[in-house]
């Protein structure tokens, strides 16, 4: 890094395709700003513009206040310039599907929370009572470039309990939490939550899990049928109007029906991806389908709904006779359908280091690059409603983005940094970091004394 | 995939006699794997299963009656050298499972040949990404797990390959799992090993019992074999006493770095043969594993952190292992779940990108491989009289982004792109 002295530029942009924004006006009439962070000269994939080759991206208050071509945009004196030349900035990776911090490293069994096994329908937990923002796994995730996740419940229930959309930083749930956010609604069908049946309990079909799905949504029209109608009698006056008993669990599903919290729904084989579909249309509400294992061979009726699919990027097909049908070539083909595609860790299903891989591998399975690299950022942020705040490089979005070394798709490519609003959070240059990237951060104090690797 | 679109691209890719057939491979980017330097042009000949020739240096001319085959990159078929595909099916439910025979800790007398199915569909996959040889191994419950085999993941063109057919080499090693999945596997039902302690005793024991029994069998057979006098015949012991006695390497699953050591004193102690596989935390305690002189079969990288003794696991551990001067190659192990099995290239993909560099990557998972399994003389490198297996990229081996072309099998077309 280095400081400016004075860098006095036109704040006029000749090239509309190369100049994202025009310099705001709290830019604009100031020439000294101690408090503006610029990261000038790499290639800027802003995610919603064409890439600029050398590019600036221009930063106030943690979030972005200006993108554009180098020598474009005005620099106000006392700006802290830091020049990535040569490398790749893109925005931080949206994790639509993970479970970091709520099933921690190392997986032992006193500290596993994903999954309350003692019923299949759970609307009043809240994944946020079990996150442990110690977890090394969060750490190892802002190495691989993720800063914004979706913390789910597992799949072990039908409905699962509410999920959490944090940023990756932090040392308590609250500092993680995106503020004004609700979180979403974890669901899931096919064989996880069929587990109860082996203890001779429901569910022990898909059919018993549908239905346990349709009961819920049918107890919460009840439910906010009750609360309109005391409402109403409140707002006319009527004093002797009794409120409803609350019910937390009914209030979540009620905001759900509201249309405001969004349904992340694990599901596997094409039927069962119908049978999401199938209840999404009764009782109207926004669901995502996560993992969408065959989700391709119902593509036409997805994109016909304009549903998204987060899907789960593993190597290789089986581990359960509903993922039997696995290929790469899934996102190509509902791409070619029109179906928007993120894709998602899973963590620890893949590990948080890796999810540029997933995109990566989706490509050598016949996925645009464009969309592949739009799977790990504008349409995550669009599945989790927060499109206003991450997944691109745009003036007014938090300022999360990443340095790479290289292309973003090369296995040869490194993490180097990871931002979270305006804050750096994972430096591959410093040896603790580094340890996160790599592994081995338990042994970091042995670790010095070990020659080669990696660097 | 429809298995009759796989039928058209067989017939597409084998319309002659399998065995008739003669290819001409040229490479912009040949890994040879063989004495010389890598990666320069070249063209393999292959005839009657086998490497004819090999030709290096630009401006090679297909000769006549061969079948031209071109890739940007071009290897020698890749050898995963501990696995459990083939013994522990994709689909995950107890008809398929046939690795881990958990109802007594010592199952000397199993075999991997007993349990295969080349028809269970990762057996086919791995084929696709370029395994071309295997050596199948127990899963990793039981101390003493039983017998390894190596086998080729494709072979001769017929409805059902049998695993006599598909066997470079049976009881190519005995396997033997320390850590934390024995101890889990029969301490919650309180039996015996509970402990570490437990599980270093019970090998010990049973081999200094291999020992004696192999020493009866030699004194009877020395005494000119009385049949009234036979010794009586234990197939536990038996299949042991190829172990003490030197004839089968040993194979120590093992993870953490006191685990690696338990392996090494116990080889140590009783002359063992042997090598180390998984070797998580090998990168620890390297220096005791170069001087005790022990192959490493370097585990799977992208496992998630299933227990305690994974989690000190780094990407750059074939690396420092490496360069420590000890002979590596990389595996995929046992996987309990989602994913079911890993892709040997995609692994030491990790690797190669994280210190171990593109050729000695390779070399990891062809020549070294062979070395180490002491199949070289068949496999490993694209050397004349080898069996010709092959694979063919369409870019960097290791890149995300890079196909597997096509994948040969002793002279076969195993796999096309696009036929799948």
């Amino acid at each position: 890094m280095r400081k400016t002295k004075v860098v006095l530029m036109a704040a006029v942009c000749l090239g509309a395709a190369t100049c994202i924004a025009l310099v705001p006006l709290a830019l604009a009439q100031t020439d000294h700003d101690n408090n503006v962070l610029v990261i000038e000269g790499g290639r800027i994939l802003s995610i919603t513009s064409p890439p600029i080759e050398h590019g600036v991206l221009v930063i106030k208050g943690g979030k972005i206040i200006a993108v554009g071509e180098q020598g474009k945009l005005q620099i106000p004196a006392g700006a802290t310039v830091k020049d990535v030349t040569g490398k790749i900035v893109m925005p931080g990776i949206v994790d639509s599907h993970s479970h970091i911090g709520i099933d921690p490293n190392p997986t032992v069994s006193d500290s596993q929370d994903a999954n309350e096994g003692s019923g299949p329908i759970q609307p009043a937990l809240r994944a946020l009572d079990a996150i442990d923002p110690a977890d090394p796994n969060i750490r190892m995730a802002t190495a691989g470039g993720i800063t914004t996740a979706n913390i789910m419940p597992g799949s072990g229930n039908v409905m699962g309990g509410q999920t959490a959309y944090v940023k990756l930083r932090g040392t308590t749930i609250e500092q993680m939490l995106i503020p004004g956010t609700i979180g979403g609604m974890k669901m899931a069908n096919g064989t996880n939550p069929k587990g109860y049946g082996s203890r001779g309990q429901a569910p022990m079909t898909r059919m018993e899990e549908a239905a346990l799905a349709r009961g819920i949504y049918e107890k919460a029209q009840d439910y906010k049928a009750k609360w309109d109608a005391y409402n109403k009698a409140v707002s006319a006056g009527d004093k002797t109007a009794k409120a409803p008993d609350r019910d937390l669990g009914l209030d979540a599903v009620v905001q759900i029906l509201e249309g405001k919290r969004i349904v992340h729904n694990h599901t596997h084989r094409a039927d069962d991806v119908m049978t999401v579909v199938r209840l999404a249309d009764e009782f109207h509400y926004r669901v995502v389908v996560h993992h969408g294992t065959e989700s391709c061979l119902v593509a036409d009726e997805l994109a016909k709904r304009h549903i998204g699919v987060t899907f789960t990027m593993i190597d290789a097909p089986g581990g359960k006779p509903e993922t039997i049908n696995f290929s790469i070539s899934c996102p190509a083909r509902l791409e070619k359908a029109g179906v928007k595609v993120a894709f998602n860790t899973d963590d620890p299903i893949t590990n948080s280091r890796l999810l540029l891989r997933s995109a990566a591998l989706a490509v050598r399975g016949g996925m645009s690059e464009d969309a592949a690299i739009k799977g790990l950022t504008i349409y995550p942020a669009e599945m989790l409603d927060l499109q206003s705040r991450v997944g691109s490089l745009e003036p007014g979005k938090d300022a999360d983005f990443l340095v790479l070394s290289g292309a973003p798709l090369s296995v040869y490519t490194k993490v180097l940094e990871t931002w979270i609003e305006g804050e750096k959070v994972f430096d591959r240059s410093n040896p603790v970091d580094l340890r996160y990237a790599t592994g081995g951060f338990n042994v970091i104090s042995r670790y010095p004394q070990l020659q080669g690797g990696g660097q | 995939m429809k298995p009759s679109s796989l039928l058209v691209a067989m017939a597409l890719t084998v319309a002659l006699p399998a065995h008739a057939q003669s290819f001409a491979i040229t490479a912009d980017h040949l890994y040879t794997m063989d004495a010389g330097p890598q990666g320069g042009p070249g063209m393999v000949l292959i005839r009657d299963g086998k490497i004819e020739d090999v030709q290096t240096g630009a401006g090679v001319t297909v000769p006549n009656g061969y079948q031209a085959i071109h890739g940007l990159y071009v290897t020698p078929g890749l050898i995963d050298t501990y696995t459990s595909t083939g013994i522990s099916g994709a689909y995950n439910i107890p008809a398929d499972q046939d690795q881990d025979e958990s109802t007594d800790p010592n199952t000397a007398d199993v075999n991997v040949r007993d349990s295969l199915n080349p028809e269970d569909k990762l057996y086919q996959y791995v084929n696709a990404y370029g395994v071309t040889t295997m050596q199948v191994t127990p899963g990793p419950r039981n101390p003493i797990a039983g017998s390894a085999g190596i086998f080729k993941t494709a072979g001769p063109d017929s409805p059902f390959r049998t695993v006599d057919q598909l066997a470079v080499r049976l009881n190519s090693a005995m396997v033997f799992n320390l850590g934390d999945t024995p101890k889990e596997t029969y301490g919650s039902n309180h039996k015996a090993p509970v402990t570490r302690m437990k599980t270093a005793e019970m090998i010990r024991e049973a081999l200094l019992q291999a020992r004696q029994y192999q020493e009866k069998w030699d004194r009877w057979k020395e005494e000119k074999g009385d049949p009234g006098k036979r010794p009586a015949l234990d197939m536990k012991l038996a299949a042991l006493a190829g172990v003490v006695s030197g004839k089968t390497p040993a194979i120590f699953n093992v993870y953490r770095a006191d685990d690696i050591d338990t392996a090494i004193r116990i080889g140590t102690e009783f002359h063992l043969k042997y090598m180390l596989a998984s070797v998580t935390e090998g990168y620890l305690i390297r220096d005791k594993i170069r001087q005790a002189g022990v192959p490493c079969l370097v585990g799977a990288i992208m496992q998630p952190f299933e227990n305690l003794q994974t989690s000190n696991a780094t990407y750059e551990n074939a690396a420092l292992l490496q360069q420590a001067g000890i002979p590596i190659a990389i595996m995929t192990g046992y996987v309990g779940y989602v994913p079911k099995s890993r892709v040997l290239l995609f692994e030491t993909a990790i690797a190669a990108a994280n210190g171990l560099g593109t050729e000695p990557a390779l070399r990891a998972i062809t020549i070294s491989a062979a070395k180490i399994l002491g199949i070289d003389d068949r496999t490993g490198s694209l050397a004349k009289g080898k069996d010709a297996d092959i694979v063919v990229f369409d870019g960097d081996p290791f890149e995300y982004t890079s196909h597997v072309q096509q994948v040969l099998v002793q002279g076969e077309v195993t796999y096309q792109r696009g036929g799948r």
